[in-house]
C-alpha cells in the first residue's frame, strides 16, 4: 500500500497516493484534469499545456499537472477563472487548424478534443485566415491511416514507437503550425503493436483501416473480455453491436488496462482475432455426415459415445478451465480417455519478450493443472486402439497435415464440437457448433500462472451452447459453471481456496 | 273470396314486408348524409354508376354488394353455431313483423267490402307491437352470449337491462293512451285522431298526451338501441358490444334489423301520437266528400313542388371546384328531367282520374293513396328525428340511463296515468 | 405566493338545465340550423374535395425525405450517422464507405429509410450537420402495394427534388 497524502482540490480535501503525478492521483478519486499528451504508459511530456492547474500559494503558481507530483497540503485549483481561461485558450489554439470534420471522423464519440470542447471550450472560432492544409489519409502501414490535419501534435504515437516498441518509425517534422507527425520516407510502421497508436491518439488523427467507417463508436456496446489469441491472456474490451434486423457482430478489440498481465496494450494479431468470432463460424450441426438439427446431432453423439468401445476425448488448450474439467469429468464417467494433445498451437520462435507468446493456446496451464496429458505419444497411443474421437474445440488440423491426420484417425469415427468451421469439422461425422469465448463465461490460466475470469460478452440471436452445457446434454453430470467449480475445488488442491466470483479484476496469481 | 280480396291481401302484405326493407336503404342514406350535413361534412358522395350518384344512394348499393360478397365467417371458438346464426335473424324478423299491425291508410271501402289497411288485420294492435318488439332483445342477448366474447356478453347484458327498464315506462305511457282512445286497435286509434278538438284542432295523441308522447319517444329510442341509449354497442368501452364477432351477411342482417326497428318504431310513434295516416283537418269522410277539389289542389301543387326540387338540384348538384365541362351539371340535367317527367306522370294520372273515374271506387283508392303518402311522409320525418337526435346528443353513461328509466320516467308515467284517468273520468 | 387558481363556473344546476329536455331542444335547434344551411346550399360545407383539390403544402411541412446534392450533383451526405442516431423510430439504416469524388473521405454506400417505420418527426433533418437530408419534397401521401416499395433506398431519396425554392425553404424556418 502506497503512502497516502492529503491535498485540496478546489478547496475540497482529498486523500491520494503520494508519488504519483496530479493527473493520476486525483483521477483515482474521480476528479478529472484534462490532458492530451500525457498517457500513463508513456509518461509526461508536457507539450499540450491542457493540464495546467493552479497551485494556491505555490511557486510557481501555475504548473502542468502531468509533471507535478502530488504533495501533502497542496491546494490545487481547477475551477478558478484563470485556469478556465487557460483551458479555453489552449482549446482554441488546438482547434485553429483542426478541420472539425467530426461527421466523418471515426474518433467522434471517444475523442478527447471533442469532449474537452464541449466541457471546457464551447466557443466559436475567431479565425478568419484560411486553415493550414496538411496531408490526409496517409497510409502509415500496419493498417494505420493518419490524418495530419486532425492531429494535435501531442506526440503520444511518436513516444509509443520510441519507448514501447523501440522501433521509432514515427517522428514530428517541422515547427509551429507546419508541425506534423510523419514516417520516414519509405519506412512505414513495422512492428507488431502498431495499432496501439490508434487507441493512444486522443483525437482522430490515427485511424485503423480495419475499423474505418464500420461503425460509429456510440453504437458499440463495450464489454470486458480476455483475448484468447495466445497464452498471455491480454485484457480487452469487446466492442460489439447488434444492428436492426441483424445479428450481433463484434467490430473490434481494444486493450484494457491490467498491470499484472498486459499493461495498456495488446498486439495486432490478438486485436484481429475478433474476426474469428464473426466469420467462418460453424453454424449447421451435422449428424451421420449430413446436416441435422442440433438436438439430433447431440443425440447421435451421445449414442456414439455409449456404443464406442474405446473413445478418446480431445480437449482444447484454449477452452476455459470449467470446460476442460467438465470434459474430463464426463470422460471418467463415460470411460473415455481424455487428452489435450495440441502441438499445433505452438509456433516456436513467434513470441517476443513483451506480450506475444509462442503458445497460441489461452489455457494450456489449465490442462497441466487438471492433469490432462497433452503429449503426442499419449494421443497416438490412445488413437491406435480408439474407435471414436471427440474433439472439444481442439484444432487438431493444426497439429497434423492432411495425410498425417488421415493416418492417425484410421477407421476411427470423428465427432467435432467446434466454434469455427475448418477442414476438421468438415470431415467429421458429427459436428456440433459451440459458443466461442466471447459468448460464454469462464476462467483461464495464462502463461504466467495468473488465473483470470471473464464474463459472457455477446449474446447472439441464436446463441450456440457452451461446451459445459453440451457435455451436460451428452450425459455429463455437471450442469453449469457453479457445479463445475464446486467439483473443481474438491479435485484440484491449488484451486481449493479460490472463489470464482472473487477472482480480482487483475487476475489471481496461482502459487504452486 | 274474390280475386279482389286476394289482390288486396297481397298488396297489404307486400306493403308491410317491403316498405320497411326499402326504408332501410333510405334510413341508412339519411343517416349518413344527414350526419354529414349536421357536422358540415358532405358524407358519401363518390360511389356512382355511369357518373350518377343519386345524391349518395349508390353508396348503399356499393356497401350492400360488399357485404353480400364478404366471406361468411363463424369464428372457431364459437360452440353454439345455431344460436349464433339465429340471433341476427331474430332481431331482423321481430322488427319486420311488429310493423305488420300498423295501419297505413283508413279502412278501404270497395263496393260492399271493407278492407283494413294493415299487413295483418287484427284487433290486438298495440299489444302485438309490445309483444313482438320485446322479443328483439332475445336476438341481442343470444348474439352476445353465443359470441363467447366478453364484450359481446357485456353488450347483451346491457341491452337486456335497458329493455327491461324502458319497457315499463313505455307500457305505462301506452296505458294512459288507451284510457284516452278507449281501444287497443291501432286502426281505431288512427281514426280517433281524425276528429277535431274544440272544432278546430286535430285531435292528435301528441295534444291529448303531451307527457305521454315524451315518455314514449324516449322509451322507443331506448328500445331501438339508438343514441343516446346505444350502450349495447358502446364502441369506446366494449368495442362493438353484442355484434363484435359478427361480420359479412350476418352483420348486415343485424344492421338491417336495427334500421327496420327504427322505421317500425317511427311508424308506431306516428300512429299513436301524430295522427297516423290522417291529413290534418281532412279526415277520410271529408276527403271523400271533396275528392275532386283535393285532386285539383294536388294537380296545382305538384308542378310548384317540382319547380322547387328542380331548382334545388340545379343549385346543389354541381362540383364546388374548378372543373371543365362539369359532369355533375350533366347529371343534374338528367335528374331535373326525371323530376319533370314524374310531375307530368302525376298530372296525367290525376287528369285521367278527373275525366274518367271521379266518384265511386276510384275516390276511395285516391284517398287511400293520399293517406299512404301522408303516413310515409310522417314516418320518414320521424326517422329523420331519430337521425337528428343521434347526431345531437351524446351517449348516456350506464347509471344515468338506469336512473332516467326508473327514477324519472317510471314515476312520470304513473303520474300521467293518474292525471289522464282523472280527466277522462271527469269529462265523461 | 399562492398558486393561481381559476375557478370554473359549474354549469347545469339551474332548473331549466336540469329538466334537460329544454336543453335537448336547444341543442337540436343548433344542429338543425347546420343541417338546413348545408342542405339548402351544399357549397357551404367545410370540405376539401380531395383528391381533386390538393391541400396547400407549406415549406415547413414534413413530407417524404430526400437526400440533397451539391450543385455538381454529388451527394451532400457524409454518412455521419447523426440521423440514424437520432431517429426515434430507428427507421434509417446507413452503411458507410470510402468517398472517391474528392470532396471528403466518407460517403454512404447504403442509405435506407423504411417509411413504414418512419414517424415523420423530422429529427433527422434537425440532426443533419450537412443539410443533406430534408423533408421538403411536399409528398404527403406515401402509398405502396408492397412492403418493399415503402423502403426508400439512396437512389430513390436522391432522385426526388425539393418542392420549394431555396429562399422559401429557408424562410420556412429551416
Amino acid at each position: 500500500m502506497a503512502e497516502m497524502v492529503k491535498l485540496f482540490v478546489n478547496g475540497q480535501e482529498v486523500e491520494v497516493e503520494s508519488g504519483k503525478n496530479l493527473i493520476d492521483a486525483v483521477s483515482a478519486v474521480g476528479i478529472e484534469i484534462p490532458h492530451l499528451c500525457y498517457h500513463p504508459a508513456l509518461g509526461a511530456d508536457g507539450n499540450c499545456r491542457m493540464c495546467l492547474v493552479g497551485i494556491e500559494d505555490g511557486r510557481p503558481p501555475l504548473v502542468p499537472a502531468c509533471k507535478t507530483p502530488a504533495a501533502e497540503g497542496m491546494k490545487v485549483q481547477l475551477d478558478a477563472e484563470h485556469i478556465k481561461k487557460i483551458q479555453r485558450d489552449v482549446m482554441e489554439l488546438e482547434l485553429i487548424n483542426h478541420p472539425t470534420d467530426c461527421p466523418i471522423c471515426d474518433q467522434a464519440g471517444e475523442c478527447s478534443l471533442q469532449d474537452y470542447y464541449m466541457k471546457y471550450d464551447g466557443q466559436e472560432s475567431r479565425m478568419t485566415v484560411p486553415q493550414v492544409k496538411k496531408g490526409k489519409k496517409l497510409d502509415f502501414g500496419c493498417g494505420v491511416v493518419h490524418d495530419q490535419e486532425r492531429c494535435v501534435v501531442c506526440g503520444r504515437c511518436v513516444r509509443f514507437t520510441r519507448e514501447i516498441t523501440k522501433t521509432g518509425e514515427l517522428g514530428i517534422v517541422n515547427r509551429t503550425d507546419a508541425a506534423r507527425v510523419n514516417i520516414f520516407p519509405g519506412q512505414p510502421l513495422n512492428n507488431r503493436y502498431a495499432l496501439n497508436v490508434v487507441d493512444l491518439c486522443p483525437v482522430g488523427a490515427m485511424t485503423s483501416t480495419d475499423f474505418r467507417f464500420k461503425q460509429r463508436v456510440w453504437f458499440l456496446s463495450k464489454e470486458k473480455g480476455i483475448c484468447h489469441g495466445c497464452s498471455k491472456g491480454c485484457n480487452i474490451f469487446i466492442d460489439h453491436n447488434r444492428e436492426k434486423y441483424k445479428d450481433e457482430v463484434i467490430y473490434r478489440f481494444r486493450p484494457r488496462l491490467n498491470e499484472e498481465v498486459n499493461g495498456y496494450f495488446i498486439c495486432d494479431e490478438g486485436r484481429m482475432t475478433y474476426k474469428w468470432e464473426n466469420d467462418q463460424r460453424l453454424i449447421t450441426p451435422r449428424a451421420n455426415g449430413s446436416e441435422a438439427i442440433k438436438s439430433a446431432a447431440v443425440d447421435s453423439l451421445r449414442n456414439a459415445i455409449s456404443q464406442a468401445s474405446k473413445a478418446v476425448f480431445l480437449v482444447s488448450p484454449s477452452s476455459s478451465l470449467e470446460q476442460q474439467f467438465a470434459v474430463k469429468a464426463f470422460a471418467e464417467q463415460a470411460g473415455a480417455t481424455v487428452l489435450g494433445f495440441s502441438d499445433g498451437y505452438i509456433k516456436a520462435g513467434d513470441g517476443d519478450d513483451y506480450l506475444i507468446q509462442d503458445d497460441k493456446a489461452a489455457n494450456r496451464a489449465g490442462l497441466a493443472l487438471l492433469g490432462i496429458d497433452a503429449t503426442r505419444e499419449a494421443f497416438e497411443a490412445a488413437m491406435a486402439e480408439a474407435d471414436l474421437l471427440v474433439s472439444f474445440d481442439n484444432a487438431l488440423g493444426c497439429s497434423y497435415d492432411q495425410d498425417g491426420l488421415a493416418k492417425v484417425l484410421g477407421s476411427c469415427t470423428l465427432a467435432v464440437i467446434a466454434t469455427n468451421s475448418d477442414s476438421l469439422s468438415e470431415q467429421a461425422t458429427i459436428a456440433i457448433p459451440t459458443a466461442s469465448y466471447s459468448e460464454y463465461s469462464g476462467s483461464i490460466i495464462n502463461c504466467d500462472n495468473i488465473l483470470q475470469a471473464f464474463a459472457r460478452a455477446v449474446v447472439k440471436n441464436d446463441p450456440p451452447e457452451d461446451i459445459v452445457e453440451i457435455v451436460n446434454r451428452l450425459g455429463g453430470e455437471l450442469e453449469n459453471n457453479q457445479q463445475v467449480w464446486a467439483a473443481l475445488k474438491k479435485a484440484v488442491p491449488t484451486l481449493a481456496e479460490v472463489e470464482p466470483e472473487q477472482i480480482p479484476e487483475q487476475g489471481l496469481a496461482l502459487t504452486s | 273470396m274474390t280475386s279482389l280480396d286476394i289482390l288486396l291481401i297481397i298488396v297489404r302484405v307486400a306493403f308491410g314486408a317491403f316498405v320497411p326493407l326499402c326504408f332501410v336503404a333510405v334510413c341508412v342514406w339519411m343517416e349518413r348524409r344527414g350526419a354529414a350535413f349536421f357536422q358540415d361534412r358532405s358524407g358519401p358522395n363518390r360511389a356512382n354508376i355511369m357518373g350518377f350518384r343519386a345524391g349518395g344512394l349508390i353508396q348503399n348499393l356499393a356497401d350492400a354488394v360488399k357485404l353480400f360478397f364478404k366471406e361468411d365467417i363463424i369464428p372457431g371458438h364459437i360452440k353454439h353455431k345455431f344460436y349464433f346464426v339465429l340471433a341476427p335473424m331474430i332481431v331482423c324478423v321481430t322488427a319486420l313483423v311488429s310493423f305488420a299491425v300498423v295501419p297505413f291508410a283508413d279502412t278501404l271501402v270497395l263496393g260492399d267490402r271493407e278492407y283494413v289497411m294493415q299487413a295483418i288485420p287484427m284487433d290486438i294492435g298495440i299489444l302485438w307491437f309490445l309483444a313482438i318488439a320485446g322479443f328483439a332483445v332475445y336476438g341481442i342477448i343470444l348474439a352476445g352470449w353465443s359470441s363467447h366474447n366478453k364484450y359481446g356478453v357485456l353488450g347483451g347484458l346491457r341491452s337486456a337491462a335497458q329493455v327491461i327498464s324502458y319497457e315499463i315506462p313505455m307500457g305505462l305511457a301506452i296505458i294512459s293512451l288507451l284510457v284516452v282512445y278507449g281501444t287497443v286497435n291501432l286502426s281505431e286509434m288512427a281514426q280517433f285522431q281524425g276528429q277535431l278538438l274544440f272544432g278546430f284542432i286535430p285531435m292528435w295523441g301528441v295534444l291529448l298526451q303531451p307527457l305521454g308522447v315524451i315518455i314514449f319517444i324516449i322509451a322507443a329510442f331506448a328500445e331501438a338501441n339508438r343514441t343516446p341509449f346505444d350502450l349495447a354497442e358502446g364502441e369506446s368501452e366494449i368495442v362493438a358490444g353484442y355484434h363484435v364477432e359478427y361480420s359479412g351477411m350476418k352483420f348486415t342482417i343485424f344492421f338491417m334489423g336495427e334500421y327496420v326497428a327504427m322505421f317500425t318504431s317511427s311508424a308506431i310513434i306516428v300512429t299513436l301520437y301524430f295522427g297516423g295516416y290522417q291529413i290534418p283537418w281532412f279526415n277520410t269522410a271529408t276527403l271523400l266528400k271533396f275528392a275532386v277539389p283535393v285532386a285539383l289542389l294536388v294537380m296545382a301543387a305538384v308542378p310548384v313542388i317540382g319547380k322547387f326540387v328542380a331548382a334545388w338540384i340545379r343549385k346543389n348538384n354541381v362540383s364546388h371546384y374548378d372543373r371543365e365541362n362539369d359532369p355533375r351539371v350533366r347529371e343534374a340535367n338528367v335528374y331535373i328531367k326525371i323530376v319533370w317527367g314524374l310531375v307530368i306522370l302525376v298530372e296525367a294520372i290525376f287528369f285521367l282520374y278527373l275525366v274518367f273515374a271521379s266518384g265511386g271506387a276510384a275516390d276511395h283508392i285516391l284517398v287511400a293513396l293520399l293517406q299512404v303518402c301522408t303516413f310515409l311522409a310522417k314516418t320518414t320525418f320521424m326517422c329523420f328525428v331519430y337521425v337528428w337526435v343521434r347526431w345531437t346528443l351524446p351517449r348516456f353513461r350506464y347509471d344515468q340511463l338506469q336512473k332516467l328509466g326508473w327514477n324519472i320516467l317510471l314515476p312520470l308515467s304513473l303520474l300521467n296515468i293518474f292525471v289522464t284517468s282523472a280527466i277522462v273520468v271527469a269529462l265523461s | 405566493m399562492s398558486i393561481k387558481v381559476k375557478t370554473i363556473v359549474r354549469q347545469g344546476k339551474s332548473l331549466q338545465e336540469r329538466l334537460y329536455l329544454i336543453e335537448v331542444f336547444k341543442g337540436m335547434a343548433v344542429t338543425f340550423r347546420h343541417f338546413l344551411r348545408n342542405f339548402l346550399d351544399n357549397s357551404k360545407l367545410y370540405v376539401r374535395h380531395y383528391p381533386e383539390v390538393k391541400p396547400e403544402i407549406t415549406p415547413r411541412w414534413r413530407g417524404r425525405h430526400r437526400l440533397t446534392t451539391h450543385e455538381d450533383g454529388s451527394m451532400k451526405c457524409v454518412a455521419c450517422f447523426m440521423c440514424q442516431t437520432n431517429c426515434p423510430a430507428k427507421c434509417i439504416q446507413i452503411e458507410a464507405g470510402e468517398r472517391t469524388d474528392g470532396r471528403t473521405e466518407k460517403v454512404p454506400v447504403k442509405f435506407d429509410i423504411d417509411l413504414l417505420e418512419c414517424i415523420y418527426c423530422g429529427y433527422c433533418v434537425e440532426a443533419c450537420p450537412k443539410d443533406a437530408i430534408r423533408m421538403d419534397t411536399g409528398i404527403f401521401s406515401v402509398t405502396g402495394y408492397k412492403r418493399e416499395s415503402m423502403l426508400m433506398t439512396m437512389d430513390d431519396l436522391l432522385a426526388t427534388k425539393g418542392a420549394f425554392s431555396e429562399e422559401e425553404y429557408k424562410k420556412g424556418g429551416a
